[in-house]
C-alpha cells in the first residue's frame, strides 16, 4: 500500500486516511488497523505473516473511536504493547481505556478550542478588510498545529506503550487547553457583531435592519426549539419567505 | 461556463473528501471552499461572502462520534457557483438557498456512505478477523473511493441546481427578491453562529471571555 521504509514514517501518513473507512460498526476502527500495520511488521515470521502478526493486525482492526488528529497516540502504544509482547486481553483494555479520554481531549482541544478559534479569527480579518491572506493564513497555521499534534500523538504512543495514559497529562497538553478555550471564547465574541456589519453593509438600510431582524428571531427559535428549528432549516426558511416576498414586491 | 464547472466540480471532490476521508487538512471549512472556489470562478468577493455566511452555519454543528449533521463543504462551492451565475456578490442568498439544499443532501449522502462501509466492513469480517491485511486494505480503500464517489456526486448535483437556478435569472424578474434573500440568509447565519459559538463556549469560565468579545466587537463595529 505504501513504499515507505520508516514504519513510523508509514503509521504517521497512513493516519491522515484514518477515517477513510469510518463506519457504524467498527467506527474508525479499520483505519486504526491500517496505521497500525506497519509498526506490526516487526511480528512477522520472516517474509511469512506469522500468527503473532496476524492476530496483531485483526486486534488493531476493531472497533475504536477517537478525536482523528489523537488516532495515533493509540496507534503507537497498541503497536508499541504487541511488539512487546503485551498479553491480548491487557491489550484490548488499553484499547478500550483510551476511547473515551482520546476523544474527550481531541474535541475540547481541536474541534471546540483551535478550529473555531483560526477560523472566527479569519472572518474577523476578513471583515476588516483581508482577502485570500486570511484564508491561507488559517489553512497554514491550523494544519502546522494539526500535523504537529498529529505526530507528537504517534510518537507519544510509541515511546510511552502501555504507560501512554501518562502522555495526556503532558503539561503542555494542559496548557494548550488552558490557553486555547478562553482564547477561543474572546475571538469568538468579537467575530460576530464584526460578521453582521460586514454582511449588513452592501445592503440598504431597510432590508438590513432586516437581517438583523432575522438573526434575533432566529437566535430565540434555534435557544428555544433546538430539537425542531436547525440554521439549515432556519435559513432554507428565511431565503424562502424572502424570495417569495421579493416576487410579491416587483 | 463549462471549464468552470469542470474546476469546481475538482475543487468539490476535494473539499468533500477531505471533510472526514484524507486528510482533514480543513479546505473543507466553507472559508476555504468558498474562497477558492470564489477565486476559481474569478469572483473573490462572491467566493468570500459566501464562505463567511456558511461557516456562521457550520459553527452549530460539532462533530462528535456518529452523529448527522449537514455537510457544508461542497454545498459551499455550489452556493458560490450559484451566486456568480446569478448576477455575483448581490446574488448571495441565491446563492445560500441553492447551498442549503446540497448542505441537506450532502449530509444524507454522509449517512449513506457510512452505511455502504459498514455493510463492506460486515462482507469481509472473516478477513478481518483472520488478521488478513489484504482484507484490510480492500475495505479501507472502498472506502476512500465511495468517499470520493459520494463528493464527486453531491459536487454535480450542485453545480447542476446552481445551473439551472441561474437560468430562471431571479436578477432580472425581481432585483428586490435579491436583495430580500440575501437579507434573510445574513440573519439566519448571525443566527446559527450566535448559537453554536456560545454552545462550543458553554457555560463554564469562558463565558466571561466571550461576553468580552462581544463587548469589543459591538465597539469596533460601531467606530471602524
Amino acid at each position: 500500500m505504501d513504499r515507505v521504509k520508516t514504519p513510523l514514517a508509514a503509521a504517521f501518513l497512513r493516519l491522515f486516511t484514518v477515517q477513510a473507512s469510518w463506519n457504524y460498526d467498527r467506527m474508525v476502527g479499520v483505519g486504526m488497523g491500517i496505521a497500525e500495520e506497519p509498526l506490526l511488521r516487526s511480528l512477522r515470521n520472516g517474509t511469512e505473516d506469522g500468527p503473532a502478526y496476524r492476530a496483531a493486525v485483526a486486534r488493531g482492526a476493531q472497533f475504536f473511536n477517537a478525536h482523528p488528529y489523537l488516532c495515533g497516540l493509540a496507534v503507537g502504544a497498541i503497536a508499541r504493547a504487541e511488539r512487546d509482547g503485551v498479553p491480548p486481553e491487557q491489550i484490548e483494555r488499553l484499547r478500550d481505556a483510551l476511547i473515551g479520554p482520546l476523544g474527550s481531549l481531541g474535541d475540547r482541544l481541536f474541534w471546540v478550542g483551535w478550529l473555531p478559534l483560526l477560523s472566527t479569527a479569519a472572518i474577523v480579518a476578513i471583515t476588516l478588510g483581508a482577502g485570500w491572506e486570511a484564508i491561507a493564513a488559517f489553512l497554514v497555521i491550523y494544519n502546522i498545529g494539526h500535523v504537529t499534534l498529529r505526530w507528537w500523538a504517534l510518537s507519544a504512543g510509541w515511546n510511552a506503550g502501555s504507560d501512554v495514559v501518562a502522555a495526556l497529562r503532558h503539561p503542555l497538553v494542559q496548557r494548550s487547553l488552558r490557553l486555547v478555550l478562553p482564547a477561543m471564547a474572546l475571538v469568538s465574541g468579537f467575530c460576530l457583531p464584526l460578521a453582521a456589519r460586514w454582511l449588513a453593509q452592501p445592503l440598504p438600510r431597510g432590508p438590513a435592519l432586516g437581517m438583523l431582524g432575522v438573526a434575533v428571531v432566529g437566535l430565540v427559535l434555534l435557544r428555544w426549539q433546538p430539537r425542531l428549528v436547525t440554521g439549515l432549516r432556519l435559513g432554507l426558511a428565511a431565503v424562502g419567505v424572502a424570495l417569495v416576498a421579493g416576487w410579491a414586491w416587483r | 461556463m463549462t471549464t468552470a464547472a469542470l474546476v469546481l466540480l475538482v475543487w468539490g471532490t476535494l473539499v468533500g473528501v477531505d471533510l472526514v476521508s484524507v486528510p482533514q487538512m480543513m479546505i473543507a471549512r466553507p472559508l476555504v471552499a468558498g474562497t477558492i472556489a470564489g477565486t476559481l470562478v474569478g469572483d473573490i468577493e462572491t467566493g468570500l461572502r459566501i464562505g463567511v455566511v456558511f461557516e456562521l452555519f457550520q459553527f452549530e454543528i460539532l462533530p462528535i462520534g456518529a452523529v448527522r449533521y449537514p455537510e457544508y463543504g461542497p454545498a459551499t462551492v455550489a452556493a458560490v457557483a450559484a451566486a456568480h451565475w446569478s448576477g455575483g456578490p448581490l446574488a448571495l442568498g441565491i446563492g445560500v438557498g441553492v447551498g442549503l439544499i446540497v448542505g441537506l443532501l450532502g449530509g444524507l449522502s454522509l449517512h449513506w456512505l457510512r452505511t455502504a462501509n459498514a455493510r463492506a466492513v460486515r462482507a469481509a469480517t472473516a478477513g478481518l478477523e483472520s488478521g488478513d491485511v489484504r482484507a484490510l486494505e480492500r475495505v479501507h480503500l472502498g472506502g476512500m473511493l465511495r468517499d470520493a464517489g459520494r463528493a464527486c456526486a453531491v459536487t454535480a448535483t450542485g453545480l447542476a441546481v446552481a445551473r439551472l437556478v441561474s437560468l430562471l435569472d431571479v436578477a432580472r424578474w425581481s432585483p428586490a427578491a435579491l436583495v430580500l434573500a440575501a437579507a434573510a440568509a445574513g440573519g439566519a447565519a448571525l443566527a446559527s453562529g450566535g448559537t453554536g459559538l456560545p454552545r462550543l463556549v458553554g457555560r463554564g469560565p469562558n463565558l466571561k471571555w466571550l461576553a468580552a468579545g462581544l463587548a469589543a466587537g459591538v465597539a469596533v463595529a460601531w467606530i471602524a
